[in-house]
């Protein structure tokens, strides 16, 4: 951190906030919010005059409460810059002055009560999001009585306790006696791997945490007694086992098995812990001077936030979900955006080292271009069709669309486009085409796909990622599906617009099936929540007509699940047979002459005229 | 804020109640065949 901060060509914005990031790759305009200091951090010496006048004594939130701080004071000893804030929630008032103490001691005069928060303006070309995460908090579980016995503590509080900026001097205290604890225990995955309580995930550091703060106290205090309550201990980094294997040698007893529940003499304040040894099969009872419950991690409360301002992807742990977890693990979804560390998924220190320096990699590399190679697939918008509306700027996961000025026609950012569709899927007027997966294309595909036998063909939508690799893998795995499947293959299901429905059923299939990734899996942020919309609207429609909604099925379906490939094939070939030629024929004669939709190339011949809605898709 | 509604399977015509919060799309998933198809069946 320091030599970030001494760093010629890095400029260091702490105690800030991102309000908001406007633009794409290689042309990012951020608003960073610089909140008041009170404090000229180039003139403040870090003298400490103005701490040791200060009457106030505050929570020290760094210390979790185990130590105070005063009004005016530096967050933690190693905070970059070295100097001073005031927490104006904390201060006496300055206006009008109730204290001013810190001002008159002051020697550099840095302290200015009325300081400002300022706006400051950055053009970037890139942005890596290295945000961290949080602790969880054992209060709202109540965990082995947390909140009620005053030995039971955090594996964070224990490493404050044990800490060199602590009061006691990194000497471990018990917090009842303030005597040298003679036992202590630790209990892994406290809010980890437990779908009911916590969450479902292992939080990856707890065990090494552990090991390591087992290490700490055999070398500092050989005669302590220390016990590791587990589940299993993963030690999978380089030498990690053997760390953890010299932490048994020391001493260090791990049993296998988590303690239901713990009680408190009321005399000595020990924790007495019931736990079943799973190795040995019996039940054993520890009398322990603390415990410590080895809390996992979970993503900060403001990722949510950040996913709004940047455009990025969430994974169902609530965590921010990269590019593709194998083979681009560093990349956002969102191009020019790069992950680093916890906020992707919680990682040790050398796993958030070799990310960042990745994402530093990556960055360097997008930067020294000065250009970038954009997708191939992306929309184009016909300004003479266009009405404005501004429902492709909605849909669009990239904020790649945007609308200038008030009727002016929208426009494609090119480089933002990842070209999923989902825009010119929704724009009502045929102004939206996507190269390579045009309309005329798709309805050309449907056309060849029904010229024959149409009542024996399942038409199926499958999207490029998830959908058509899963159908893919089925034929690589020899996993037998009907052969009277035919599919369509788009880069979403985004993509698959109302109209390429209502053709095929004018043209007489007797069942569309539309499948796309699983929500957690799109390629394209949240496209296909578009799809399901869409297909929602489409039953109803579909009911409004006296058509069985049902001959229209959505199914999501991984790039992994071949078998589950074949279950929905054999499922729509199943409601295929339910469907006989009179109710095709009847579904032809409700849905009119089974005429081509008008698409964009027909406006065009049409003398550039906005062409009028389609019967079907102005349902 | 989530409500109870009424959903029903397209694929094996199973009918269930679940919870429906407006305008935050949810995957659904038919408890019984596991099928996507999952209509939300709106009061008449």
């Amino acid at each position: 951190m320091m030599d970030v901060g001494r760093h010629p060509k890095i400029e260091l914005l702490t105690y800030s906030e991102i309000e908001n990031v406007t633009g794409y790759i290689g042309n990012f305009h951020v608003n960073v919010r610089k909140k008041a200091r009170y404090v000229d951090e180039d003139a403040c010496t870090a003298c400490e005059k103005c701490a040791e006048v200060c009457p106030v004594v505050a929570f020290d939130e760094h210390q979790l409460g185990l130590a105070s701080r005063k009004a005016i004071y530096i967050p933690f000893p190693q905070s970059v810059p070295a100097s001073y804030l005031i927490n104006m929630e904390d201060c006496l008032g300055t206006n009008p002055i109730a204290c001013g103490k810190c001002l008159e001691v002051c020697d550099p005069k840095c302290i200015d009560y009325d300081e400002k928060d300022s706006i400051i303006e950055l053009d970037v070309g890139v942005i890596i999001v290295a945000t961290g995460m949080d602790v969880i908090d054992p209060t709202v579980l109540d965990e082995y009585h947390y909140t009620e016995f005053e030995n039971v503590m955090t594996s964070w509080e224990f490493e404050i306790l044990t800490g060199p900026g602590y009061v006691t001097g990194s000497e471990l205290l018990r917090p009842t006696d303030r005597k040298v604890p003679k036992s202590i225990g630790f209990i892994q995955c406290v809010g980890s791997r437990d779908d009911k309580r916590g969450h479902p995930y292992c939080s990856n550091i707890c065990c090494m945490n552990t090991v390591k703060d087992t290490l700490y106290l055999k070398e500092h205090y050989p005669d302590m007694e220390c016990y590791v309550y587990y589940m299993d201990i993963r030690t999978f980094g380089k030498q990690y086992e053997d760390l953890y294997k010299r932490s048994k040698e020391m001493g260090v007893r791990y049993i296998r098995g988590i303690p239901g529940d713990v009680e408190e003499d009321p005399e000595t304040k020990n924790v007495i812990v019931a736990v079943e040894n799973t190795t040995t099969g019996k039940l054993e009872h520890h009398e322990l001077d603390m415990l410590v419950l080895s809390v996992g991690v979970e993503p900060r409360v403001e990722t949510a936030d950040i996913q709004k301002i940047l455009t990025l992807s969430k994974a169902p742990d609530g965590f921010l979900a990269e590019s593709h977890y194998q083979l681009n693990p560093i990349d956002s979804p969102t191009g020019g955006i790069f992950l680093a560390g916890c906020c992707e998924s919680p990682k040790d220190v050398k796993g958030s080292v070799t990310q960042a320096s990745g994402a530093a990699a990556r960055a360097e590399r997008l930067l020294s271009q000065r250009r970038v190679k954009v997708e191939a697939i992306t929309s184009e918008i016909d300004p003479d069709l266009c009405t404005s509306c501004g429902i492709c700027v909605k849909v669009c996961p990239y904020k790649a669309i945007r609308i200038e000025k008030k009727k002016a026609p929208a426009e494609v950012i090119e480089a933002a486009c990842k070209g999923c569709g989902t825009c010119a899927a929704e724009c009502k007027f045929g102004a939206i085409t996507m190269k390579h997966f045009t309309d005329d294309q798709i309805l050309s595909m449907i056309d060849a796909m029904l010229e024959e036998k149409p009542e024996e063909k399942i038409c199926t939508f499958a999207c490029n990622w998830c959908s058509y690799a899963g159908a893919d893998l089925a034929g690589l795995s020899r996993i037998q599906y009907p052969p009277n499947a035919r599919i369509i293959r788009t880069m979403c299901s985004g993509r698959v617009d109302e109209k390429f429905i209502w053709y095929a059923f004018q043209k007489g299939a007797p069942v569309v099936l539309v499948s796309g990734c699983h929500f957690v899996d799109c390629h394209y942020i949240d496209a296909n929540r578009w799809t399901q919309k869409r297909i929602e609207k489409i039953w109803d429609k579909l009911e409004q007509k006296g058509i069985r909604p049902e001959r229209l099925q959505l199914e999501w379906c991984s790039a992994a699940e071949a078998k589950r490939w074949q279950s929905i094939m054999r499922a729509a070939e199943n409601l295929r047979k339910t469907v006989s030629k009179q109710e095709i024929e009847e579904t032809i004669r409700i849905l009119s002459n089974g005429d081509k939709p008008k698409t964009k190339a027909k406006a065009e011949a049409k003398g550039k005229k906005k062409p009028k809605v389609t019967a079907a898709s102005s349902e | 804020m989530a409500e109870e509604a009424k959903f029903k399977c397209l694929r094996c015509g199973h009918e269930y109640t679940d919870t429906y919060t407006p305008g935050v799309p949810q995957e659904r998933t038919c408890p019984k065949c596991t099928s996507n198809s999952v209509r939300r069946m709106k009061e008449k």
